[in-house]
């Protein structure tokens, strides 16, 4: 019955994502599986004090956190995370799992089971959680020794800061600074007034941003087995390599001894990095004996992993006539219960909030704090969408204060080929100039600024990071393409076929791109950060030449070094950088505070476009993605408790948001390869935040509701420089 | 229950409790993975099938009201269905998750005349969502596949 029913196979002109020949993980069935679902705290903070079983069918696996108290914990950056929470740190955090031959008799048992807890104080916003008096979400920290801890954590001892990044440049180093600020400084502040000392106008403002959904239309789906004594897991993920790692390290296993099969992905957008349900699904495989299945329902992914809330307050000088002199950044990053990737997070919101500009000084902390909301991890834009909102923002300020164009006031100021960034790398193939001119021009910048907006960004890629891919020249004359790029949707099975025919002179039908497997495929570091398709093409000429010269299988193995050291910001922060600006042009109803927008346009630095459509769409979904960051999405917690987790209340952009979208791809030719993946992310929601300021308005907090956009009304209306 | 389906022009029994939702029975019990629950509350449109040819959310209809009625889902529209067509022809299409719902929804705008402008075609589209955010290239194959 199965089988005849699906579409047959044979050539075709259609997709087979359009007409649903396409097996994502949740499509993946081992047979005799059983199901798994999740019993959650229903408190932010506490200890579980009783689990009432007895309602339970004697055939169902009650698996407690006494049960698994014998592993250790995990976490990619910091081990803090443990399979189940006989104290839970947030609201839907996992404390008892059952195990049920069918998916309803899991669904029924669960709920059946009773929690009580000793409930406590939970802390929620991201700066009250870094001041003395708040509760600690954990006692002590411990650093990750996975390869995603791929630098020195600087948790702070007795505080819930996990990680704090600092950027000093050269002389800015040396005095004597509190570990941790808990009150943004003053301006007399000892140690950056000198920062300040040339500068004829300081600026300074506070902006926020509330935790969001990724969203993938696909939940998370994951099955594990064991088969003799190894552990097989086929789940949608961003990160099998990682994932292999922390699960070996979980079960004390060789790493060979975990396989991790990663189907494509209905969608994930970070949502799917690290160790999400595989975990406590791979534990419950081991407790029954069976293979077992585990889907989470649309509430839990809401809650699964989220955007990092953050509170970003920055200062900057310049001279009257426009020379930026210094920045000062004090960033709160709300990671959660649980740390994920987010020391990463505020290492990258760090260096991306200074943005594409020369500063003769730059001071930034950026600290990654606990809460008891869900865990906070890799989210599009990966902490660079939080900062360039409260920079490009606060340029416009700038801008208006010294009367100067806010376009010719950023053009003045643009990192160019051979200038040093904040890190102090030498930046190289920049197009930030290009970039501007060509927003500006968009939305006719020099006919009327009324109601318009631009803005500009520079975003990291991951490194240090490494790409190995491996080419098998099979019998029948075609070549596979062996690589754990994951398929998150942004077409990374085109791209590597396209790529690897062009490196090795054959067809793209001649190339076969299975999907990643980590008994099969090389090391690669993950799928994150717009990195795979650039490093990935350069592994790939290797593998071709390694080909030609071994003849049946090739090896390509690319390395990046570089990184930052946690308490100066030196180093280097990314081997190239993503570019990107934005235009923006809106109406704002002044009765209701409701955005109009007119016109929406991104333009990103491509280098050398592989695959057009899929990077046309790259931008156009970053666009649209980051209008509703703008416009409307925003997790709403209540005491802890997450109120809007389902799509009737948390609303994402439709077809009828997308009318006013345009964008280009900015082009070189023999350019090296650029990821798109994320790059208009960042510069969109200061974009129309600058747009709606100009027409009199000051908003400060995204999303930009309108309430929000009404109660930012500046009275008198501020006048166009 | 036992009840007897028409999907994609095939006569098909199945055994399921009266309460399943059609998209369960389609996956489950038939192996039609292209119907797809994501919101569950009938808001996003990726469990669109046709019954009788209008769209319908089947994450929401218990299997036993599509007795008697037409059920087709993706698979069951032609070989040749310029819509198909035109979605793979114009990459109208990231992660693909969403987009079986979307060329249903498509075929029935068009079908009924009103898919005669973007315009038109973004309103009909509201009860459709994409996270990959295709919608520019979505519209346009809707429309192409409309002339």
């Amino acid at each position: 019955m199965t089988a005849d029913m699906r579409r047959s196979p044979g050539p075709s002109p259609a997709d087979p994502r359009v007409v649903g020949g396409l097996d994502y993980s949740i499509d993946h069935h081992v047979p005799g599986a059983w199901h798994l679902r999740l019993v959650r705290s229903d408190v932010a903070a506490g200890r579980v004090v009783d689990i009432d079983t007895t309602g339970v069918e004697s055939d169902v696996t009650i698996i407690t956190p006494a049960d698994v108290a014998a592993y250790g914990t995990f976490g990619c950056q910091i081990a803090d995370q443990r399979v189940l929470a006989a104290e839970p740190k947030f609201a839907g955090d996992p404390v008892v799992a059952v195990v049920a031959p069918t998916p309803e008799a899991a669904r029924e048992a669960a709920a059946s089971i009773q929690l009580d807890y000793d409930e406590a104080h939970g802390v929620f916003n991201e700066f009250e959680a870094a001041t003395a008096s708040a509760p600690l979400v954990h006692t002590s920290h411990a650093s990750a020794s996975g390869d995603a801890a791929y630098f020195a954590m600087r948790p702070l001892d007795g505080t819930n800061v996990c990680h704090r990044f600092r950027i000093r440049t050269p002389e800015l180093r040396g005095y004597d600074e509190p570990e941790l600020i808990r009150e943004l400084p003053p301006l007399d502040d000892a140690t950056m007034s000198d920062a300040f000392a040339g500068s004829d106008i300081v600026v300074e403002e506070t902006f926020r941003t509330p935790a969001a959904a990724h969203v993938p239309m696909e939940p998370h789906a994951t099955t594990a087995q064991w088969v003799d004594g190894r552990l097989e897991v086929i789940t949608g993920t961003q990160t099998p390599f990682n994932l292999r790692q922390d699960l070996a390290a979980l079960f004390g296993l060789d790493p060979a001894d975990v396989r991790v099969v990663a189907p494509a992905m209905g969608g994930s957008f970070g949502a799917k990095t690290f160790m999400r349900t595989e975990a406590i699904t791979a534990v419950a495989a081991a407790f029954t004996g069976k293979p077992v299945r585990c889907v989470l329902d649309r509430d839990e992914v809401f809650s699964e992993v989220t955007r990092h809330a953050s509170t970003v307050w920055m200062r900057m000088g310049a001279t009257r006539e426009g020379r930026f002199v210094a920045k000062q950044m004090v960033a709160y990053v709300n990671t959660g219960a649980y740390a994920d990737c987010g020391p990463g997070v505020a290492q990258k919101l760090g260096y991306a909030g200074v943005g594409p500009y020369r500063f003769d000084h730059v001071a930034v902390d950026s600290y990654c704090t606990y809460t008891n909301l869900p865990p906070a991890g890799a989210f599009r834009g990966y902490g660079a969408m939080q900062s360039a909102w409260a920079s490009e923002r606060l340029v416009d300020m700038l801008a208006g204060e010294l009367h100067i164009d806010p376009v010719e006031l950023r053009r003045m100021n643009l990192l160019r080929d051979g200038d040093a960034f904040c890190t102090g790398e030498i930046m190289h193939d920049t197009h930030f100039e290009e970039l501007l001119d060509d927003a500006a021009k968009a939305v006719a910048w020099n006919d009327g600024r009324d109601g318009k907006g631009v803005a500009i960004i520079l975003k990291g890629m991951q490194t240090p990071s490494r790409a190995e891919v491996a080419i098998h020249a099979l019998p029948d004359g075609r070549f596979e393409v062996r690589s754990a790029t994951a398929d998150m949707g942004q077409g990374a099975p085109e791209a590597l076929t396209r790529m690897a025919a062009d490196v090795l002179g054959v067809p793209p039908e001649h190339i076969v791109v299975p999907p990643p497997d980590t008994d099969l495929a090389p090391y690669d570091t993950r799928t994150t950060s717009s990195r795979s398709t650039h490093m990935m093409s350069r592994a790939l000429a290797a593998a071709a030449d390694d080909l030609r010269a071994n003849g049946t299988v090739g090896h390509g193995r690319i390395v990046n070094d570089g990184g930052l050291d946690p308490d100066t910001g030196t180093g280097v922060a990314s081997s190239h950088w993503h570019q990107g600006a934005a235009a923006a042009h809106v109406d704002v109803d002044d009765e209701t505070g409701i955005i109009d927008v007119r016109s929406l346009y991104a333009t990103s630095y491509a280098g050398r476009v592989v695959h057009r459509a899929a990077a046309e769409l790259q931008n156009e979904g970053s666009m649209i993605m980051s209008l509703g960051t703008a416009l409307f999405e925003e997790l709403t917690y209540v005491d802890g408790q997450l109120v809007n987790p389902n799509l009737s209340e948390y609303n994402i952009a439709s077809a009828l948001d997308g009318a006013t979208i345009h964008h280009r791809l900015l082009e070189t030719p023999g350019a090296e390869v650029h990821g798109l993946g994320e790059t208009a992310v960042p510069p969109v929601p200061p974009a129309l935040g600058n747009a709606v300021a100009s027409l009199g308005y000051h908003p400060c907090r995204l999303p930009m509701t309108p309430e929000r956009v009404l109660a930012s009304r500046v009275h008198p209306r501020q006048e166009a420089p | 229950m036992k009840i007897t389906l028409s999907v994609n022009d095939r006569s098909v029994d199945v055994d399921v409790a009266p309460s399943t939702m059609l998209v369960d029975v389609l996956r489950d019990e038939l192996g039609i993975t292209s119907a797809r629950a994501t919101c569950g509350v009938g808001l996003c449109g990726t469990c669109t099938v046709l019954l009788d040819g209008r769209p319908v959310s089947s994450c929401l209809l218990m299997a036993p009201l599509a007795i008697g009625k037409r059920i087709t889902t993706v698979e069951g529209l032609p070989d040749d269905d310029a819509v198909v067509r035109c979605f793979s022809e114009r990459h109208a299409f990231q992660c693909g998750f969403c987009i079986p719902g979307m060329v249903l929804t498509a075929r029935d705008m068009i079908d009924t005349g009103r898919a005669n402008t973007p315009e038109e075609i973004r309103e009909g589209l509201g009860g459709n969502l994409c996270r990959c955010g295709c919608y520019v290239k979505i519209v346009d194959a809707i429309e192409e596949a409309a002339r």
